[in-house]
Formats: C-alpha cells, sequence, structure tokens
C-alpha cells in the first residue's frame, strides 16, 4: 500500500455480522472519524467500507483496518463503544490495539485456506460495481465475448475440470455442451441458490458478499450455452442476498452490463430473481423448475433432463451459485491453473460450512483433496470444550457420517462418496462424543421427511417408517431385527426413490449403521445411548467418580433438581427433574448419565 | 423403430414409446398405479420400477423412461419384485384396506396388484390415516385415507378438464389431495377424477352401495345430450342404468364425459317416465291402450294433408326421423321441422350456399391438429364440454393458438395465451365480416380466393363499411381486428368453432356465411387441422339436418307451423320429444298455439308443460333402449343398441311411427337397419354405409365442398337507452330441456340464473343469489343473481333449460333482448 493511499476499515456485513451488530459499528466508525475529524489528522482519507462474509462470523463484527504503517490488522468482536478507542489509538496514534486484536487462531484460520471462488467476499463493497471492476470484474466476461468462441468456452471450463459445487459434481463444461447441443433459440440459464441444508451458507454469503461475481459467471455461460434469459432461484429466507443481488442486478441494468447488446458486444442476457418459499426439495432442479414455472415443487422424472427440455420446456442449464462463482477465475487465470488445483477427480477448491462441536465455525474454502481432519482441526481449531471428536456429517441431510478412524479422507466427491456420505453444498457437522448416532439419524431422517413433497411412495411413506423405527429405538423399544429392517429398506429407498431427496436421504442411517452399529445395538439390548443423549434412556444420575464437584450442574439447572454445595458431589434429584438436560449439557465433565 | 431386449426377448418400438409402452406392444405387462397414457408422464407410484443393465444400480421406472437402442430391460428379477412389494407394503400400511363396503371393490389397482403380489403381510406398522371424508356434494364422493397420491385426478383435472379443482397440499406423509384451502368440492362435476382414480378415494355417490362392478353389464352406447357424440357405457343392472363406466379406450375422446354425459343418465330409469298411452277424454289424460291411441292418431292423419303439421327434438335416431318424415309425406304434408327451425339455419341455410353441403367440413380431431383456433362465443365450452377438453389439450400440451370471439369471456378464455376480443352483443357477424375486410384489404388471402365465386360482390361489400363505423357498432379496435385477421390468416392450419342452438338465434345462415368467407379467403379449408365446425346443439342434430328433416318445396317450417296453429290453417300437430313451450322463444305465442290447435299429439319420456296439453300423449323410449343410429356434429355415424328393455309400456319412436305407417295403410320397414341402408338413397355422405360397417368408432359421413362467397347480412342491433342487453345460452351443465331430469345436472345447476357484471351489480346493488325481476317488452319472470367478472358492463346471460323459470317469456327470439332488472 503506498503512503498516499487512503485508510480502509473494512466492517464484516454478512448476515451474520449484521445481526451482531456490524450496522451499529459502521455507524460509530463514521461518526466518530467525521467528529474527530481523523481524515485532516492523519492526512489520509478514510473509508468505512462495508464487506462480505469472511467466513468466521462466530467471531463478528470483524473489522479489517488497513492502514500504510500496520498493513492489514483484524479486530474481532467488536462493538460500537470500543469504535472510538480503536480510532484514537489505531488510526490517530497508529499503535496497534494488541489486546483487542483476533487471537493467532484467527489469522490460522484464514491463512490455512485457499480463497478463490470467495477472494471478493470481506474484501469490496458487494453493492459497488466499481469496487468489483477494480477486481478485474467483468473481465472475464469480456474475454470470452472478444476473443472466444462459445466452443472455446464450453471446452476451457471442460479443461479446468470444474464440477457442479450443487453437490452432484456433474462435469460443469459437459452439462453446458449438453443444453448447448439442445436445439433451439431460447434457452434458459438457472442459478441454484435455494441452499436448503441446515448448516450450510456458501452460496449465501457469496451473494451477500459479492453478487457481480456470480451475475459474471451467469453471463459467461449464458454466451457459452446460447441462453439469453437467467433466473437465481433464492430462498425467501435470504433476504439480505436477494436484496443485494437485486440491487446488483439494477445496477448491472442501468451500466449496461445486462439487457440488449451489453456493452456494445452485441450479446443479450436478461436475469431476474424468483423466490422460492422455502422447500428443501426446490433445490431438486426439476422440483426447482417446476416452482418457478408456478407449480408446486415436487420433482419430475428424468429423462427429459433440463439440457433438453427443462423450464417451460426450453432448454435449461442449471448451476449452483458456487459452480457460477469458479467460472470468472477460469476464464481469468485459465484452465491449466484451475486444474492444477484440488486432486485427480475434483479440482480447484471447494467452500465447506464447518459447523457442530468444533472450535472455530464458518465458512472455509480449502483446495479440494484436503484431508478432512487438516479442515478440522488445522483450520477450525479442532473439538470444542476438550472433547472426543466422533463423526463428522459431511453432504448435509442426506450426507453421511465419517468416524475418527478415516478422517484423513480427502475432501472430493469421490472419496467422500466412498467414504459413505457425499460432498453435497458442502455442510460439514462436527459431532463429539456427546453426540449419539442413532440420535444424530433420527434428526436428519426427521428433517428429510418432513421436506419430501410426497409424489413417490417410497420417500414419502418409506422415510416416515424409518423414522418411527428410529424413534423407537430412541425410545428403548426397539428390537434386534430393526437394524436388518433399517438396512433393508434403507437400501431400498435409495434405488426406487424419484429424485435425489429419496434416493440420498436414507445414507445418515446406512453410515451410521456401517460405522456405529454398536450404539443402535447398546440402544436395543442394552436399552442405553452410550453418549447419554437420548432422553428416554438417561438414568439420570451423577457419575460420581466423573464428577468435579464444580456446580455447573446445579447453576443450568432450571428446576433446582441439583443439590450442590461448594466441594461435594453433586446430587440429581428425580423428582424434581423435568429431563430438560441442561445439566448434561452444561457439565464439561461427562458426570451426568 | 429402436431394437431392445426384454425380459430377453428381442423388441422393437418406436423411438418415442417408454419402456412401459414398447413392453406393452410387445405382450410384456409392467405393472403401474400412477400411470395414465392421457396424462403427461409422472412417476410417482414406482410399481413399474425394471432395471436396465445401460443405467445398473439404479431401478429404472417405465412409464417415464424413453427407450433407446439396444436397451436391456428386466421387468421382473427378484430384486424388482421386491422393490414393487415394498411399494404396495408402505401403501397398504396407510390405507384403510376396507375392502368389503368400497364401491371400487373388483376395479381397483391397489387391490389388484396387492393380490398379484401376493402381499398378504407387513412387514411394516404405521397408523391409519384419519381424513374426513368429502360428502359435500351427492355426485362425488373424496376418501382420502384410500388415496395412493398417484395425482391422476389433480392431473386430468389441469392437463384435460383445465379447471384446476384438486391439487397436492401439504409435504412428506402428510401429503394429500385436496381442494384449495381445504374447502369441500365444487367445481365442474365432469367426474373425470373419478375416471381415473385407481382406488376408492373418488366415488361416483349416486351409484354407491348399489351394485359391485361385477354385477353390471357393460352396455356400449352413446350419450343423448350434446352433439359431440361421446361414446358411452352403461353400467345396467336389473334392467336399470345405474352408473356410467370409464372405459379409456372407448370414442376419439377415450371415455372424456362431461358433468351431463357421467351423471346425467338417471332420466332414463327416471320414475317420471311415462309408461302408458295417455288419451284425453272429457278434457282429462286418462290411461289408454296403444291399440286405441294409435287409432285415434291414424284416423286423425288420415288425408290431413296440410293441415297436419310435425314437430320433431333432434335427439330421436336418423332412422326415426327418417320414418317421421315419411309418416308426414304418406298424409300428403310437407310440414315437418326440427329445432324451432332456425337452429338449423347455420347448415341448412349458411353452410348450404356458402360450402355447398349441409355439413361442417371438419372434424372434431382437427381441433388437436390445427395450429390455430377462432372460437366463436366462450359458450363453445358450455354446450359441447367434451369439445372444450379437445381445445384445452390442444392449447396446453399443442402450443394450439386460440383466439376466441364473444360477447362475454369464459372458461376457455383462461386457458394460456389465449386472446378473447369481446365485442358488443349481437355484433359477431359485423366483426367477422370486417376480419374478412382485414384479410382482403391487407392481402392476407390466398391465391385462390379471387377465383371463388362470389369473390367481387364480396370485396365490393366489405369495401363499403368504414373501419369507424365497425368500431363504434362492435367495441372493437381496428387493431385487434386487423391482428386477429394477420393471426387467422398467417398461421398454416385454422380451425373455426361455432356452437348453434335454440338459445343462439344469432349463430344462424349469415353467421355460417360469413365464417365460411374466412375459411374460403384463406384456404383453410379440406385440410387436416382447416375448417369450419359447426357445433349444433343436440346428440343427432347433424342426423336431423342430413335426414332433411325440415321443410322443402312450400312445407312450412317451424315458425310458419306455429303460426299456422294460431291461424287455424295447422290443425294437427305431431310433437316428437320437444317442449316448445319451454324452449322455443315467445312463451306467449307458443301458448296460443298450442291453446288453439284443433289436435295435438305428443311422444314424449316424461310429462312436459307441452306433453300436458296434448290429446294423445305416447311414451316414448330413450337413447337406452332403442336401436338407431346417431350423427354428431362432426357427421359422424354412430350406432347405438339397447342398453335395457323398454320401460313400462313405452315404445321407441321408431315402433310409434312403424304402426302409424301401418295403420294408414302403408307397408312398414322390417327394421332400423333396413331404414338406415335405405338413407344413403336420401342423405348425401351416407352412401355404402350399414350397421356392420359402422363398427365401435362410427364412421364420418363423406362431404364434399364447393365453395363460394356470401355476402353476409349483419344483425342490426337497436340499443334501448338504460336497458340491458340480454343474451341466451347454455349452462355448462345442461342441454336442451332433458338434462332437467337428470340428477347430477340438477344438483349442479337446479334453476335458472341471471349472470350480471360486477359493475352493473354495483350499480343496481345487487348481490349474489338476490332474487331479481328480469322484465323485457314480452313480460317478465323472477331469476336469481349471479355476479361475474367474465360479464362485461351492459351484458346479461341467462340459460334456457329450465321449466321452472321459462325465459322465454321474456324473450322472443331475438339475438338480444333489451331488459331491465330489479329487485
Amino acid at each position: 500500500m503506498s503512503e498516499n493511499a487512503a485508510i480502509k476499515i473494512l466492517i464484516c456485513q454478512g448476515t451474520g455480522g449484521i445481526s451482531m451488530g456490524a450496522k451499529e459499528v459502521e455507524a460509530a466508525f463514521v461518526k466518530h472519524l467525521a467528529e474527530k475529524g481523523v481524515d485532516a489528522l492523519v492526512g489520509k482519507r478514510c473509508d468505512v467500507i462495508k464487506t462480505g462474509c469472511r467466513g468466521l462470523c462466530a467471531n463478528d463484527v470483524l473489522v479489517d483496518i488497513i492502514t500504510p504503517e500496520q498493513g492489514r490488522v483484524t479486530y474481532d468482536f467488536v462493538k460500537p463503544e470500543e469504535v472510538e478507542q480503536i480510532i484514537d489509538e489505531h488510526i490517530v496514534n497508529k499503535s496497534i490495539m494488541e489486546k483487542r486484536k483476533a487471537k493467532p487462531y484467527y489469522n490460522t484460520f484464514v491463512d490455512k485456506q485457499m480463497r478463490v471462488v470467495m477472494t471478493g467476499c470481506g474484501q469490496i463493497d458487494p453493492d459497488s460495481l466499481d469496487a468489483y471492476k477494480e477486481e478485474d470484474g467483468f473481465k472475464a466476461i469480456e474475454k470470452c465475448v472478444k476473443s472466444m468462441k462459445p466452443e472455446e468456452v464450453i471446452e476451457e471450463v471442460k479443461k479446468s475440470g470444474l464440477r457442479g459445487r450443487g453437490g452432484g459434481g456433474f462435469p460443469t463444461g459437459m452439462k453446458w455442451s449438453f443444453c448447448k447441443a439442445s436445439p433451439g433459440d431460447h434457452k434458459y440459464l438457472i442459478c441454484n441458490a435455494d441452499e436448503g441444508d441446515p448448516g450450510a451458507f456458501m452460496d449465501r454469503s457469496l451473494l451477500e458478499g459479492d453478487p457481480y461475481c456470480i451475475i459474471e459467471g451467469m453471463m459467461i455461460a449464458a454466451y457459452a450455452i446460447g441462453c439469453d434469459f437467467g433466473y437465481v432461484y433464492v430462498r425467501a429466507e435470504y433476504p439480505l442476498a436477494v436484496q443485494r443481488l437485486q440491487h446488483a442486478i439494477d445496477v448491472c441494468y442501468e451500466q449496461g452490463y445486462l439487457g440488449k447488446n451489453i456493452q456494445g458486444w452485441g450479446i443479450n442476457f436478461d436475469m431476474r430473481i424468483k423466490m422460492g418459499a422455502g422447500a428443501f426439495v426446490c433445490g431438486e432442479e426439476t422440483a426447482l423448475m417446476a416452482s418457478i414455472e408456478g407449480h408446486r415443487g415436487m420433482s419430475r422424472p428424468r429423462p427429459p433432463f433440463p439440457a433438453v427440455r427443462g423450464l417451460w420446456g426450453y432448454p435449461t442449464n442449471i448451476n449452483n451459485v458456487e459452480t457460477f462463482g469458479n467460472v470468472r477465475h477460469i476464464i481469468n487465470k485459465g484452465s491449466a491453473w484451475y486444474a492444477s488445483l484440488g486432486t485427480e477427480t475434483t479440482k480447484g477448491t471447494k467452500i465447506f460450512a464447518v459447523t457442530g462441536k468444533v472450535k472455530h465455525t464458518g465458512l472455509v474454502e480449502v483446495p479440494a483433496g484436503m484431508k478432512i481432519s487438516e479442515v478440522i482441526y488445522d483450520v477450525c481449531g479442532g473439538i470444542a470444550n476438550n472433547r472426543k471428536f466422533k463423526a463428522v456429517q459431511a453432504g448435509g441431510p442426506s450426507g453421511g457420517c465419517i468416524p475418527a478412524d478415516i478422517l484423513d479422507t480427502p475432501v472430493d466427491y469421490d472419496s467422500l462418496i466412498k467414504a459413505g456420505a457425499m460432498m453435497g453444498s458442502g455442510g460439514l457437522v462436527v459431532m463429539d462424543e456427546t453426540t449419539c448416532m442413532v440420535d444424530v439419524s433420527r434428526f436428519f431422517l426427521n428433517f428429510t421427511r418432513m421436506e419430501s413433497c410426497g409424489k413417490c411412495v417410497p420417500c414419502r411413506i418409506g422415510l416416515k417408517v424409518m423414522l418411527d423405527i428410529l424413534e423407537r429405538i430412541t425410545e428403548g423399544h426397539g428390537e434386534i431385527s430393526d437394524i436388518e429392517t433399517l438396512q433393508d429398506l434403507g437400501a431400498a429407498i435409495k434405488k426406487a426413490s424419484l429424485c435425489g431427496l429419496g434416493q440420498t436421504a436414507p445414507n445418515p442411517i446406512l453410515s451410521t449403521i456401517n460405522y456405529f452399529r454398536h450404539e443402535y445395538e447398546a440402544h436395543i439390548n442394552d436399552k442405553r445411548c452410550p453418549s447419554n443423549c437420548c432422553k428416554e434412556l438417561l438414568l439420570w444420575q451423577v457419575v460420581e467418580d466423573k464428577c468435579v464437584k464444580c456446580g455447573a450442574c446445579k447453576k443450568a439447572c432450571p428446576v433446582d433438581a441439583i443439590v450442590w454445595e461448594k466441594g461435594q458431589l453433586a446430587f440429581l434429584d428425580k423428582e424434581k427433574c423435568t429431563k430438560c438436560k441442561s445439566c448434561y449439557d452444561a457439565c464439561r465433565f461427562m458426570a451426568i448419565e | 423403430m429402436v431394437n431392445l431386449t426384454i425380459d430377453d426377448k428381442q423388441c422393437t418400438a418406436p423411438k418415442t414409446a417408454t419402456i412401459y409402452e414398447a413392453a406393452k406392444i410387445n405382450g410384456i405387462n409392467i405393472p403401474i398405479l400412477c400411470h395414465d397414457k392421457k396424462l403427461k408422464p409422472f412417476g410417482a407410484c414406482r410399481m413399474c420400477l425394471v432395471e436396465v443393465e445401460q443405467m445398473k444400480g439404479r431401478q429404472i421406472p417405465a412409464c417415464t423412461t424413453p427407450v433407446t437402442e439396444g436397451m436391456i430391460i428386466r421387468t421382473s428379477t427378484p430384486d424388482i419384485i421386491k422393490a414393487r412389494k415394498m411399494v404396495l407394503e408402505l401403501l397398504l400400511l396407510n390405507h384403510p384396506i376396507d375392502c368389503p363396503v368400497c364401491d371400487k371393490g373388483g376395479d381397483c389397482d391397489l387391490q389388484n396388484l396387492t393380490y398379484e403380489y401376493k402381499v398378504s403381510a407387513n412387514r411394516f406398522t404405521d397408523e391409519k390415516f384419519h381424513h374426513d371424508i368429502d360428502y359435500n356434494n351427492p355426485l362425488i364422493e373424496r376418501d382420502m385415507n384410500r388415496c395412493v397420491l398417484c395425482g391422476k385426478c389433480a392431473r386430468i383435472c389441469d392437463e384435460i378438464v383445465s379447471y384446476g379443482a384438486l391439487t397436492f397440499m401439504d409435504r412428506g406423509i402428510e401429503t394429500k389431495i385436496a381442494c384449495e384451502f381445504e374447502a369441500p368440492l365444487n367445481c365442474e362435476f365432469c367426474g373425470s377424477c373419478v375416471s381415473v382414480c385407481p382406488v376408492g378415494s373418488l366415488l361416483a355417490r349416486p351409484v354407491k352401495f348399489k351394485a359391485r362392478i361385477w354385477a353390471m353389464s357393460k352396455e356400449k352406447s352413446i350419450c343423448s345430450y350434446c352433439g359431440t357424440g361421446c361414446n358411452l357405457t352403461l353400467g345396467v343392472k336389473d334392467n336399470k342404468v345405474l352408473t356410467t363406466i370409464y372405459d379409456p379406450e372407448q370414442g376419439f375422446h377415450k371415455g372424456q364425459l362431461c358433468c351431463r354425459g357421467r351423471f346425467g343418465y338417471q332420466f332414463v330409469n327416471s320414475d317420471k317416465r311415462l309408461t302408458t298411452p295417455l288419451v284425453r277424454k272429457n278434457g282429462v289424460l286418462v290411461q289408454s291402450t296403444w291399440d286405441e291411441a294409435l287409432q285415434i292418431v291414424a284416423t286423425r292423419l288420415k288425408g290431413a294433408g296440410s293441415s297436419a303439421a310435425a314437430l320433431a327434438t333432434a335427439r330421436l335416431t336418423n332412422e326415426e326421423l327418417m320414418l317421421f318424415k315419411k309418416l308426414m309425406e304418406s298424409i300428403g304434408s310437407k310440414n315437418y321441422d326440427h329445432s324451432a327451425g332456425y337452429a338449423h339455419a347455420a347448415l341448412t341455410e349458411g353452410f348450404a350456399r356458402s360450402f355447398g353441403t349441409t355439413s361442417s367440413p371438419s372434424t372434431i380431431l382437427d381441433i388437436q391438429k390445427s395450429d390455430l383456433l377462432l372460437v366463436i362465443n366462450t359458450d363453445s365450452y358450455e354446450t359441447h364440454p367434451v369439445i372444450g377438453f379437445e381445445i384445452n389439450m390442444a392449447v396446453k400440451n399443442k402450443g394450439v393458438k386460440l383466439n376466441i370471439l364473444s360477447d362475454k369471456k369464459g372458461k376457455l378464455s383462461k386457458l394460456p395465451n389465449a386472446t378473447t376480443l369481446v365485442h358488443r352483443p349481437g355484433t359477431a357477424i359485423a366483426v367477422i365480416n370486417a376480419v374478412a375486410k382485414a384479410i382482403i384489404d391487407e392481402k392476407l388471402a390466398d391465391g385462390s380466393a379471387a377465383s371463388v365465386v362470389g369473390f367481387t360482390e364480396l370485396e365490393k361489400a366489405l369495401a363499403g363499411s368504414t373501419w369507424e363505423s365497425i368500431s363504434v357498432q362492435s367495441g372493437l379496435s381496428a387493431t385487434e381486428i386487423k391482428q386477429l385477421a394477420t393471426d387467422y390468416a398467417n398461421a398454416e392450419k385454422a380451425l373455426i368453432l361455432f356452437p348453434v342452438g335454440l338459445a343462439y338465434p344469432g349463430h344462424d345462415a349469415e353467421l355460417a356465411s360469413a365464417l365460411a368467407n374466412l375459411a374460403i379467403l384463406t384456404g383453410k379449408l379440406g385440410k387436416e387441422g382447416c375448417g369450419v365446425l359447426c357445433m349444433p346443439e343436440k346428440n343427432n342434430s347433424q342426423g336431423a339436418v342430413d335426414m332433411k328433416f325440415y321443410p322443402a318445396d312450400g312445407g312450412l317450417d317451424a315458425a310458419k307451423i306455429i303460426d299456422g296453429c294460431i291461424s287455424g290453417f295447422v290443425k294437427t300437430l305431431f310433437i316428437a320429444g320437444e317442449n316448445p313451450l319451454v324452449s322455443y322463444p315467445d312463451h306467449a305465442k307458443i301458448s296460443s298455439a298450442l291453446d288453439k290447435i284443433e289436435f295435438l299429439v305428443v311422444s314424449e319420456l316424461f310429462m312436459t308443460e307441452t306433453a300436458a296439453l296434448a290429446d294423445i300423449v305416447l311414451p316414448a323410449c330413450s337413447f337406452a333402449e332403442k336401436e338407431g343410429t346417431f350423427t354428431s356434429v362432426d357427421h359422424r355415424i354412430q350406432y347405438i343398441k339397447p342398453a335395457i328393455r323398454k320401460i313400462g309400456n313405452s315404445c321407441s319412436d321408431f315402433e310409434i311411427f312403424s304402426a302409424l305407417l301401418v295403420k294408414l295403410g302403408n307397408k312398414a320397414p322390417v327394421s332400423p337397419a333396413s331404414v338406415f341402408s335405405s338413407i344413403e338413397n336420401q342423405a348425401a355422405g351416407y352412401n355404402g354405409l350399414s350397421y356392420a360397417k359402422l363398427g365401435l368408432d362410427g364412421a364420418f359421413a363423406s362431404v364434399n365442398i364447393k365453395s363460394t362467397f356470401i355476402v353476409p347480412k349483419a344483425t342490426s342491433i337497436n340499443a334501448e337507452a338504460g336497458k340491458l342487453a340480454l343474451v341466451t345460452g347454455n349452462a355448462l351443465y345442461h342441454n336442451g330441456t332433458l338434462s332437467q331430469y337428470g340428477e347430477g345436472p340438477m344438483y349442479v345447476c337446479p334453476e335458472g340464473y341471471v349472470e350480471i357484471s360486477r359493475t352493473d351489480a354495483d350499480k343496481l346493488k345487487i348481490a349474489e343469489n338476490d332474487l331479481l325481476t328480469v322484465s323485457s317488452s314480452n313480460g317478465s319472470i323472477q331469476l336469481k343473481a349471479r355476479v361475474s367478472f367474465r360479464i362485461p358492463e351492459g351484458l346479461v346471460f341467462t340459460p334456457y333449460h329450465f321449466s321452472s323459470t321459462p325465459i322465454n317469456k321474456i324473450w322472443s327470439g331475438a339475438p338480444v333482448t333489451w331488459v331491465s332488472l330489479s329487485r
């Protein structure tokens, strides 16, 4: 940064940031900078810039201050009342507030990642076209239109090895070439932003943090395939993403980046947002198209595939937000560069939403092929509360659980499938020793069975039957034959269901039976939950040799059912207990069973 | 064709076939529950899963997957059998399995498949459903507890009926088929949903607990309501028609029926049927014998000459009409007519002069083969609902463009991309002439047009009108009319459809010729998907025209017969099946005619208002009791045979006319078949046909067109200040006055009503169901109000079918009647 450049104050304003008070922090910065006349004091312009999500939402509000002297310094958990002091010390006095600086793990979290798709997120103002253009915005589409034939664009994407980031992992270039090959003058392009997996939010963050990048990705795809109209199907639960994307679309129309004869390049592309009403199944491409058409979101049989007969009967190409996010980087930096990242079968980077019992939850972008253990331990700091790792659920509610002994599995499409899980949209739910695997299966199955559109029999009724069996097991009424029934039914549902939802919904059960069969057997044979998680199977007593007499359980109990005095073992009064499990969650020593 | 292997058998199948169809063609049956070839592929039930060598690891639904070259398919591997059993086990978990009391028993796909796959036990357990059963209407029972969610009901209601009464609701195991906001079913009651339901979820209530499917004999017949010519299968037990049974292979319409066709059969076995001849003695109708009654009639007719006249309903068979004509001619009278004389004018006068034939130069099958449909009057749906289904399917599935020219909007207007031009009432002919003018002016006419006889005269006549005057008259802009002309002329194939009938006096010879001009001008004639389809009202209206049961050589037409009754010129009137007192215009005049006539004979199914005035009442037979042929609107001749024995002591009109012919000293025909074979000498297009040749599908009478341009005279409408324009027409559920004896139609639409625009309703402070007095210069009647947004301001609409509210008390037969409304 040159001596004369402005001082930049980047304030993370994704949905997470805003909910933690980022807008108030921004206002405080603006107010104090003006009141103090900081620009004049330091002889430089101070720009307060709102940015998209940086990934570590747990530490919001995150503020980066970039000055010529100190470079980039990150403060986390910033509150509006601290802003004045930060300005005084860091900007005016040019001394870093070491105590308030983000801890070293923040830098580890950031440095261990490889940010390609998310380069703009957290760096630029998502509402500013100029900021985007400074980051080579719209250079890729310009390059395509001016120096590449549509076929060459598709070839480039094919060579890059980019595969669909929505979860299926279908080669993107191939998909584009299918749609291009379909006869017809009128074709649709759809960006699937119906991110329904609990815990996954990379699509939302991309739309909130760098919407122009998605628009450009879609423009390139539209040019390559020959589409003239694009839809972005976003869930209505993402108001900020919708607002920022709509703003970006409006600006693009104003500035001639969308519409007829874009930038005088002789290409046309129109775009609009279609908001989904919150059905998980609408992330499935055929249900998504039905929803855009105004029908109930129900899957349709394939073939015909969308590339042949899609939206309103026209050839249609559907890609995920993250897939589109990759496109401009492939064009700008070349397919060879992109193909050099990742593994043999999975190129580039992948964004994961890491949640659960891990120290630092958030979005991480890593090269495909990184080991899961590296993601969890090196990037995200390992398991919280010093507990033992048990499993990681990869691929959302229809993914599978990966146990500790195969934690070296690389995160690429094929290895994850081999491990009985899947890439999915990139959700990683980390579970520790307090998590019961039967209960986890029950939880995910409850989600998928509620979200089943109800069209095909195996998914509609089969999942309900499986759920009933799991509930029985977690309540201590299971029979040993239930395990076989679950496996049998699960395999049949996977084979016989109409769409991806039913075809993958039994995965959590099948993979947990595969890796954690002993837990099922304990529930059924011993009527005990080894993780002390299933309420009906808890003994509701204190394990005396584990209790450290700290009294945390007493503080947590809302009904005074714990008897404890300093230096004494705790005692649980079963008469008073309402089985809310607050004590169990509060105890860090696994002393409640 | 592609080559494939199914269950180790080398097969071929068309490229477009699905695996299911390919297997079926090759004699291999794959079980289905949710598939229906009428509907778009759905793939929900997963009963039809098969294994495909090339798609290993998955089970492939046969009903949605197209075949590809070299496919190797296995339809019944142990894995597949297991999967199908699982589907059945899962379905039977929640299903009540109440087969002993389910009307679908014996005809239920779920029951049959369960039996076939021997699912005698269930590995799983779950609760049964506890949905409330919808008993809110007397026609269709909806029991969602039995539902397998194949979605066929919702799909047929959307894809074919285009009503959309049913839809999927909720998610997961709670998913069910429901009406919007879970309201009770309130729809067109065509029963299409009932017909395709594979289980006992949707049932026809009129037949509930009356007969098991196997206890009924299935009798093929033809619907006796409108002129569409739908084929029926009647379910008969103990000489009673208990129901109509769906046969998806039957007729051009593949078993689709409307409300009256499916639920309107009860008139056949109605308690109100006349069963004995009645003779008026001392002013009172008393029971008599056939011999006595017919002898009186014969005596009266003998030598009556032109003082005798006949009116027939167009519901009689071709053979009966032929015989009736013969009877009249044998006594020296040429005074016979049907359908009030004017309802057949579009064919007998309009098409006769424009096309040189009295048949439509198109068929119903052209609808789905066309590129553009020009429908005159949205009532085309109400008059011929199953033709309406064909229009729905053409527009929704084949992308056929729909242009409507009408005095109001209607259901057809709601179809995707339909354009409805709403003109002022009574100005249809003027608008159509303007379309012809635009075609000529904009040089859109076909090269052949100029050489057709009458072109110069037409061109000259049309040049006389200005766009301004047309706009003022019709309420449509020149741009709109020219756009319609361009659309019509530029379409490669275009078909015009228009209904005619007693309630549509404006749809006359002039309208027919005006429409014929458009087709001739643009060369849209004599080709597939082109032409003009005139849709007469009754099941044998076209046949009555073909049998020439209308006056020629100086005979009196219906209007003159009525006048003759009043003047005393006509002394004996023989009415077969018509009820002019209710259905002909000008009640006062008809009433006076029937009062004054010396001798009135009525052959009827019921003691109608007209029959009550007769001197002799002859109990006739319904379509279900007789043999003969009906000719549909598209001149398809179809054969009917008795489905039940005659009710009581009734006789068919064929037998009545035969007996009278004998009594009058003529030779009686041997059978309807012999009369039919004699028709070919008298009706063009019936050559070479016999009952045997008609077969199950019937046969089209040939039509030869000789085009001529006619200058149509536009009706002049003189608006009366401060009054509303009343137009008459058909209600969706009714046809003529016969449907009053059908329970289904009478449930859905029990009485007359007057439909009024929202604007006028607001102005006049009229609310839905208000009882209004509708007054014209002829008189006044009371009708319930229906406030509707399909009706434009200044217009009111009323259907004509009802004896309880005879609209001929205010309607004199003019295309537009000026009325005032009061509460």
